[in-house]
């Protein structure tokens, strides 16, 4: 298998392209170090890896798919990961939108690093990367690669990251206290609105025992509010409990219409994401991708 | 109208004609109750009539809560549909909420995520106009995004068999409920674009987003002329005629004490695409000159936000369909309180004089007891359609009702009868707080949401799974051979318009 090959194709950016093209200029067929961390990084994006042999090229395995000369065929060997809700098994047949097609023939065999694209009698996929030969070896998987069978409510690494990086604290701490919370009628006067995706919204009293990003929390304690409501809009919103304890990515109250203010408002949060809360076992996981953002 | 699971025709009829039928039936359902049991399909049902759920058989592995569905055809090419649903990017949860999409007349369905929402949408409608030359287009969507607030996006997407997301043509918050209509003319598509805007002064907040340049600019016109509670309910619903009348309804609120909505049922209508300088302000009600002439007054309409029809919720149930070839017929359908012991009453009125009056009462057999989603249609031929969903005997039954005259006579296809009870709920809404029906050539076509347990029993008229289930054992599987647990599922059908 070619690491130049992998690295080319990842859709790097400008660095990653340079450093493939110097790769390939050097003659170097394999390399270490490197390989091991970005096959990660590249796996750490990818929602279905699959090993296969391509089977037709210019083509697809379904209906519906648009045919191009981007689009090719391969019968799947074995998976390495993919969402449980997907179905996508050895032997199966998918369709592989590839970044460049002069890499592929009949018979070619390879692991690709894929994310979805259309999901009818077949799979598709789109290519992120690509590493020729048999079954690439095992990628250095964390969470996000995990084997097919993960939770739908699973959050991937690559996700998580995302969302500390946007959470201006992570913290952990203990739920005191819930209670529902009105929302303060702004000056205007303007009545409060009615409709089924009112989120009820609900104060949580978190005493933090350790900041994990952010500065110091005054008092040690926060608010943090939640909509309660279990309508669709709030579905993926996590819901606090007394006595909770986790890890929590907060960001400045702009969510609830409070209007903004010193006081108790200076210390209120919100925790609206999904995997915003995530049970205190995950604290090991979180520090560690904390340390890479 | 009580549940029933076979057609019924209120036609008179001799006697013995009727016991003869009633035996037939009684042996048509021993028959399929005995074949169910073997894990064969029951006699094949009147072979136009299509039911298909919509999940591919590449997602056989999910099991969510996909409700509240909504249809769209591209007129000019009927091959070409796309439906949508709560349903979630089964690859990513910062993807793009997908749409289903059929491009052989429902007979197959794929999942594409193209809508600019992330992951999945808390509200979603949509219309395909046929003004410009697109194939597989022109879809235009209302979609609400709820990560941390609620924001709408007006989008088209020139061919839904892409990947290529929508493009985002309008946007702003504080908005509620975005219902998409639409029509195809030369010189652009014009789309109406019903929604509860608490933008608007006043707190008259019923409005119809109007574009007539292919959404390439909108205008939000309010459509309430009198005091309300505060807002108006959340179903502004739309309808478009072939020569260019658009009809809207709404629930006027008048009071509102948290639990129950008195509010009028208006409907407002403009002559001319509502491109006038005033706009859908041509009904006019006698009782006070005001514009949108109140087809009922003062109705008592629960308002539950938790589940309290079976595991739904109610408190916003509308719908309106026009002739699209008669434009002064029209027909409008609620839900409210009803009598004593309901929960939730549908009822149906007509206008056949462009919405100047109404019929004084529910047109005969109109009035369905604890049933909701109602959504009306009218084919070409005047046939108006009628579909709901009614909780009957611990059953979501879903009832396609068609007639030609007012409902004088009538058929009624039951299309689902599942147990109201499982799933679970994940959230609300339950099934939806709508379905839909349209009209394209001779056929009914639409969508509901059910328990999608693989039981012939539930689908009287027959059903097609694309996704892995086994009807002998009535389990769903990954295509892998391991058990996946029932959820809701979107539905489409098609049904042949009555002559």
């Amino acid at each position: 298998m070619k690491i130049s090959t992998l690295f080319l194709r990842a859709g790097l950016g400008g660095t990653g392209l340079w450093l493939a093209m110097w790769l390939i200029l050097s003659g170097c067929t394999r390399a270490a170090a490197p390989q091991a961390t970005d096959k990660a990084a590249i796996a750490s994006k990818s929602s279905i890896i699959f090993s296969g042999t391509v089977s037709q090229v210019g083509a697809t395995s379904f209906a519906d798919v648009p045919k191009s000369a981007q689009t090719i065929v391969v019968k799947v060997d074995s998976v390495e990961k993919k969402p449980a809700a997907v179905s996508l098994k050895k032997g199966d047949s998918v369709t592989v939108e590839v970044k460049d097609a002069s890499a592929f023939q009949e018979g070619t065999r390879a692991t690709f690093y894929t994310d979805g694209w259309i999901f009818g009698s077949g799979v598709a996929v789109k290519e992120l990367g690509h590493e020729l030969g048999a079954a690439a070896e095992p990628v250095p998987m964390t969470t996000a690669a995990k084997p097919s069978g993960q939770g739908k409510d699973e959050i991937s690494d690559q996700e998580l990251m995302e969302r500390m990086k946007a959470s201006d604290f992570v913290v952990v701490g203990r739920v005191m206290d819930v209670h529902k919370w009105n929302v303060p009628k702004p000056k205007s006067g303007a009545p409060s609105r009615v409709t089924e995706h009112d989120p009820d919204w609900h104060e949580a009293v978190v005493e933090v025992q350790s900041v994990l990003k952010g500065g110091k929390v005054k008092g040690n304690k926060v608010i943090v509010r939640f909509p309660n409501r279990n309508d669709v809009a709030w579905v993926s919103s996590p819901k606090f409990a007394k006595n909770q304890r986790g890890i929590f990515c907060l960001n400045r109250d702009q969510s609830t219409g409070a209007p903004a203010g010193g006081g108790q408002q200076a210390n209120s949060y919100t925790c609206l994401g999904h995997g915003d809360a995530l049970p205190i076992t995950e604290e090991a996981r979180v520090r560690s991708l904390l340390k890479k953002l | 109208m009580k549940a029933v699971a076979w057609s019924r025709l209120r036609f008179l009829a001799p006697t013995c004609l009727n016991i003869f039928l009633a035996v037939l039936a009684a042996l048509s359902i021993m028959m399929s109750c005995l074949l169910a049991a073997q894990g064969q399909a029951p006699p094949a049902p009147p072979p136009s009539i299509a039911v298909v759920d919509l999940i591919p058989a590449s997602l056989s592995g999910e099991s969510n809560q996909d409700s509240e569905p909504f249809l769209a055809i591209q007129n000019q090419n009927p091959q070409v549909m796309v439906a949508s649903a709560f349903t979630p990017n089964p690859f990513s949860m910062t993807g793009n909420a997908p749409v289903y999409v059929s491009q052989d007349a429902g007979k197959t369905w794929v999942l594409n995520a193209i809508t600019p929402v992330q992951r999945m949408t808390c509200d979603i409608t949509h219309a395909m106009a046929t003004g410009e030359n697109h194939p597989r287009g022109d879809l235009h969507a209302g979609t609400l995004a709820c990560a941390t607030g609620i924001t709408l996006d007006e989008s088209e997407s020139n061919d839904v068999s892409l990947s290529t997301t929508m493009n985002i043509q309008s946007t702003r918050g504080n908005v509620d409920q975005p219902f998409v209509r639409a029509l195809g003319v030369t010189s652009g598509d014009r789309i109406y674009v019903g929604l509860n805007d608490f933008n608007q002064s006043s707190g008259r907040t019923a409005t119809i987003d109007v574009s007539v340049d292919g959404g390439a600019t909108y205008k939000s016109i309010p459509i309430e002329a009198r005091k309300t509670a505060g807002q108006d309910g959340p179903s502004v619903r739309p309808a478009v005629a072939n020569d260019a009348t658009v009809y809207a309804a709404f629930f006027g609120w008048r009071k509102f004490d948290g639990k129950t909505a008195t509010s009028d049922i208006v409907v407002v209508r403009d002559d001319a695409a509502a491109t006038g300088a005033n706009p859908f302000q041509v009904l006019k009600d006698p009782s006070d000159k005001q514009s949108g002439v109140i087809v009922v007054k003062n109705a008592q309409i629960p308002w539950s936000n938790a589940a309290a029809l079976g595991q739904e919720r109610i408190g916003s149930t509308l719908s309106i369909a026009v002739d699209p070839n008669h434009s002064g017929t029209v027909y409008v359908s609620w839900a409210d309180k009803g009598s004593k012991g309901d929960t939730y009453t549908l009822h149906v009125r007509r206008s056949m004089d462009r919405g100047t009056t109404w019929s004084k009462t529910d047109l005969p057999g109109t009035t369905i007891h604890n049933a909701t989603n109602c959504a009306l249609a009218v084919a070409d031929n005047g046939v108006v359609g009628f579909l709901y969903q009614q909780l009957s005997s611990g059953r979501w039954v879903t009832h396609l009702v068609q007639s030609h005259d007012g409902f004088m006579s009538a058929q009624d296809r039951v299309l689902a009868t599942v147990p109201a009870d499982q799933p679970v709920g994940q959230f609300l809404p339950y099934l939806g707080d709508y379905d839909y029906l349209l009209s394209v050539g001779n056929e009914f076509r639409g969508v509901f949401c059910a328990n999608n347990t693989p039981d012939f029993s539930n689908f009287p008229q027959g059903v097609t799974y694309q996704r892995a289930a086994d009807f002998k054992t009535k389990t769903l599987n990954d295509g892998a051979g391991n058990l996946v647990p029932i959820s809701i599922d979107p539905f489409y059908f098609s049904v042949p318009v009555i002559p």
